[in-house]
């Protein structure tokens, strides 16, 4: 093996992303990617991967730390620069102009001139050179927007090949492609190499790191948690990377006992699209008085539209919830507020607060067309600024004054608030989702006190959580959600991280898992659990 | 993370001593290059300058005959007409801008309202608390009513506010020369014209050989109370927050549609102040080429005023102000007041070029303006 200065095309050296709202994205990320390989970044949703990319293409700039390419440090400002460096990057969502033809989209920015005119039979014959070279064969003429996902992405790959693009970075290259264009795009890629390129992808399926890639790096919470050779690793080890081993007990002790009565009762519900998509089928789960529910699963697989349903923004197409009979489900937001259904939702700035208004506009905003905050159509300014006032105190928030905007507060002292405003409602049932993302270690531990104090007073909670740790610490029961189904039910006391990972993943699937209260939980055959 | 949290508390700060100055730094910028322009095309740029920023103002004058004396009020006081009218339709406008509801249709509901009062004070007459009141309500549910119909339309059915708005001006305008040709048409006048409003329903006069009327009185109470309906209704809070974040707005379970429909019509509800001041204070009758566009003017007004009606009489007033001196330099020198009208588009431009005034002003004198009398960390 060569010497690691020769063959690394770029290093990452203790790189950390702060942004300017505050949230840590990448804590101390080192790692290299070797010169001819293909290089898998592994993680899941919010774990860094795409920030490290945005950096290499020169979308973001490092807070701290440097990146190294060819041995040598680089600053890149622009996108430019990261072109001129011979980096090129195929985004998620493909950008084509869908009216210009193949030839114009790849050459669009460097357009070969003849004569003052753009000259597009040179393009179109460049543009079939580059694709012969590397195997990629799109027909330079046709029309973009007639072309398939896949041969679109294939398009956006010579883009960035017709600038020289020394090292091709693809952004979840098949979050957007059938299987079949999916092995088009690896046995592609396997080709790039073969020419001597090197190429980064993210990814967060397991089975991909696997098949295409040379080595892998995981990342988790912001930082490199391991990496290794993908042939060496069985999928349940790159699993258990990804979903981290280490599990520090929070110490909030919670009561183990099951309990029999329900104060929210799911049944069956499910939801379809215009489009034909399915993302809820047949999900059925109870909730008691006290008890935290959690849902565990990889991002897109029915949470968000789960958390949608149970607070009012959609309708089930059937199925429905229930508090104490009480069907909360189909009635609008405000129709299940009224019968005291809070929610913590997941993307905070744009659904948590409205960042530009105060303080107090943002506490009021649940209760404010009633009584104390308002009457016959009167805010009551007054009561408005002494609750805020002694919510602030009461849950730790750091602010100037209550009159504030709310988006100058850290994340942290943020999502206190949008707690604050759910909890003072009085909710028999609270839907939290991602209720400490972004969020410092002191503001993230205080917001799960506060969610386990409101359950110990007789609340049914249920918490939608990527972070592991915080699910299995919280929660007396875990559900596991794959493709819009619950996949799995355990006892959050008798579960580890990396069970839960083989059904978040899909590599198990409980063909008859239900969470209600008296559902058995999923057992695990012995070389799982070993 | 110190050095960031500092960083960015600057630039906080340094945005918000440029946001209170925005509007006089704006005015001071546009006035500078409007004296530019003037001076390319003027042979006495000084002269023109000066009646366009004074010609607005009444003349004071000592003269041994009459001691002190105040001339020229009829200029003064066509300011202080046109100020209050574009105070009230500036809020017609500032109301749906606030629930990021683009209404142009001020033109229309003000109007429709103007014909209504001017109808209840031909038809129901009576002493003048009886009338008045009564022409007040007409125009009010008019301006309200005739607001409404694009807020439904917005809400039920996602029709474009901008392209429904300008459409019912169409449809109010021509309904207004409707009427007044075929059923409120004074046949003794000698062009299409109603018949003068009896006394009782007009406002009193303020100031001698203008039309400045009691209803400057008013103006105070209603920017107020459209202060009070932005800051301390439910509705206003819901139309501030449909405007701000509407994701948030209905995850929160706020009726987003009815705070739609609502800032709509209350806006229609302002512009029928401005409508009632053109029939009952202002003409006394209504002519049927009373030219429309002046709700554009009041579009103009809001935006100078970013939507705060407390700062929507400075701009209307700004404005008239600019307007009057503009005829004053017109007809007093070699200016015309088109280059009034390209220092107004500067005026605007440097209002919306949010980003350009803070990069403009350096940052030490921006934490000046924007320090805190008490000052804080």
């Amino acid at each position: 093996m060569a010497s690691p200065s020769e063959d690394t095309i770029i290093e990452l050296r203790n790189v950390s992303k702060r942004y300017a709202n505050g949230t840590l994205a990448n804590d101390g990320v080192s790692f290299t990617i070797r010169r001819g390989e293909i290089h898998a970044i592994v993680g899941e949703n919010g774990a860094g991967k795409s920030t490290v990319m945005k950096m290499l293409f020169g979308l973001e700039r490092p807070s701290a730390g440097e990146i190294l390419l060819n041995g040598r440090p680089v600053m890149l400002r622009s996108p430019r620069d990261a072109i001129a460096a011979g980096i090129g990057l195929v985004p998620q969502h493909l950008e084509l102009v869908p009216s210009f033809t193949v030839a114009q989209n790849v050459v669009l920015g460097g357009e070969p001139v003849r004569r003052g005119f753009i000259d597009r039979q040179g393009a179109a014959e460049a543009v079939r050179r580059t694709g012969e070279r590397f195997g990629l064969v799109v027909e330079p003429n046709a029309i973009a927007g007639s072309l398939s996902v896949g041969e679109q992405q294939r398009v956006e790959i010579l883009k960035t090949l017709y600038r020289g693009a020394q090292i091709v970075l693809l952004d979840e290259p098949s979050a957007v492609l059938p299987p079949q264009e999916t092995e088009a795009l690896f046995k592609a890629l396997r080709q790039l190499v073969v020419a001597g390129l090197t190429v980064v992808l993210i990814t967060h399926k397991l089975a991909e790191v696997r098949e295409v890639s040379d080595r892998f790096t995981v990342m988790r919470a912001g930082r490199v948690t391991g990496h290794a050779a993908s042939r060496a690793c069985s999928p349940s080890e790159i699993a258990d990377m990804i979903v981290g081993r280490a599990h520090t007990p929070l110490q909030l002790s919670r009561p183990t006992l099951r309990r029999t009565v329900p104060l929210l009762t799911v049944r069956d519900l499910a939801l379809a699209r215009r489009d034909g998509s399915t993302p809820l089928q047949g999900v059925s789960f109870e909730i008691a008085a006290g008890e935290i529910l959690g849902i565990a699963g990889v991002e897109g697989n029915g949470q968000a539209p789960l958390a949608a349903l149970l607070n009012g923004l959609e309708a089930p197409t059937s199925g429905s919830a229930s508090l104490q009979g009480d069907v909360i489900t189909g009635r609008g937001v405000r129709g299940a507020r009224s019968r005291r259904v809070a929610a913590v939702p997941e993307d905070r700035l744009r659904d948590g607060v409205a960042a530009s208004m105060s303080i107090i506009d943002n506490f009021i905003a649940a209760d404010y067309h009633r009584a104390p905050f308002s009457r016959l159509g009167w805010l009551d300014q007054g009561v408005a600024r002494s609750k805020t006032q002694q919510i602030l105190s009461e849950f730790g928030v750091v602010a100037r004054s209550p009159d504030a905007a709310i988006g100058s507060l850290s994340g942290g002292n943020m999502q206190k608030v949008v707690l604050a405003r759910e909890v003072c409602s009085g909710p028999r049932l609270l839907v939290a989702s991602q209720p400490t993302r972004g969020v410092d270690i002191g503001a993230a531990q205080a917001l799960r006190r506060q969610i386990v104090e409101l359950a110990d007073r007789g609340a049914a909670v249920l918490l939608f959580s990527a972070d592991l740790d915080e699910l299995l610490d919280l929660s007396d029961r875990i559900a596991v959600l794959f493709r819009g189904r619950i996949a799995a039910h355990f006892n959050a006391r008798q579960v580890r991280t990396q069970e839960l990972g083989l059904y978040m993943t899909g590599l198990r699937h409980d063909e008859n898992a239900a969470a209600l209260l008296g559902s058995p939980f999923t057992t695990l055959a012995e070389e799982d659990a070993a | 993370m110190t050095a960031i949290a500092s960083n960015d508390t600057a630039r906080l700060q340094h945005q918000r001593g440029i946001e209170r100055w925005q509007l006089p730094l704006a005015v001071v910028a546009a006035l500078v290059v409007g004296f530019v322009i003037t001076a390319m095309v003027s042979d006495e740029p000084w002269r023109a300058y000066l009646a366009l920023t004074t010609g607005a103002l009444p003349d004071i004058r000592w003269s041994d005959a009459h001691g002190w004396e105040m001339r020229r009020w009829v200029r003064f006081g066509s300011v202080i007409e046109d100020a209050i009218t574009l105070t009230f339709l500036g809020l017609a406008v500032a109301i749906p801008f606030r629930a990021r509801q683009f209404s142009l249709g001020a033109d229309g509901q003000m109007f429709l309202s103007a014909l209504a009062a001017a109808a209840v004070s031909l038809y129901v007459g009576g002493p003048w608390f009886v009338v008045l009141p009564a022409a007040f309500a007409a125009a009010v549910l008019t301006g309200f009513a005739w607001g409404l119909v694009p807020g439904v339309l917005k809400a039920r059915f996602g029709a474009n506010e901008i392209v429904t708005t300008l459409m019912l001006n169409l449809i109010a305008v021509q309904f207004y020369r409707l009427v007044i040709t075929q059923v409120m048409r004074d046949p003794t006048a000698g062009y299409l014209v109603t018949p003068v409003l009896p006394a009782a329903a007009l406002l009193p006069g303020l100031l001698p050989r203008t039309n400045v009327t009691a209803m400057l009185f008013l103006v105070p109470v209603v920017v107020v109370a459209a202060g009070l309906l932005l800051s301390r209704t439910t509705i206003g809070y819901e139309v501030r927050t449909v405007g701000v974040a509407p994701a948030f707005a209905r995850q929160v379970g706020m009726p987003v549609g009815r705070a739609v429909v609502m800032s709509m019509a209350l806006g229609g509800a302002f512009a029928a102040f401005a409508g009632l001041h053109v029939s009952n204070a202002l003409l006394k009758r209504l002519p049927v080429d009373l030219s429309p566009g002046m709700g554009f003017e009041g579009l103009v007004v809001a935006l100078l005023a970013r939507n705060d009606p407390k700062a929507v009489p400075v701009a209307a007033f700004l404005y008239a102000y600019l307007r009057t001196g503009a005829q004053a330099m017109e007809r007093t020198t070699d200016v015309s007041r088109e280059v009034v009208l390209v220092i107004q588009a500067f005026i605007i431009l440097f209002i919306v070029s949010e980003r350009l005034l803070p990069t403009l002003v350096p940052r030490k004198f921006a934490r000046w303006l924007g320090r805190q009398p008490k000052g804080d960390a």
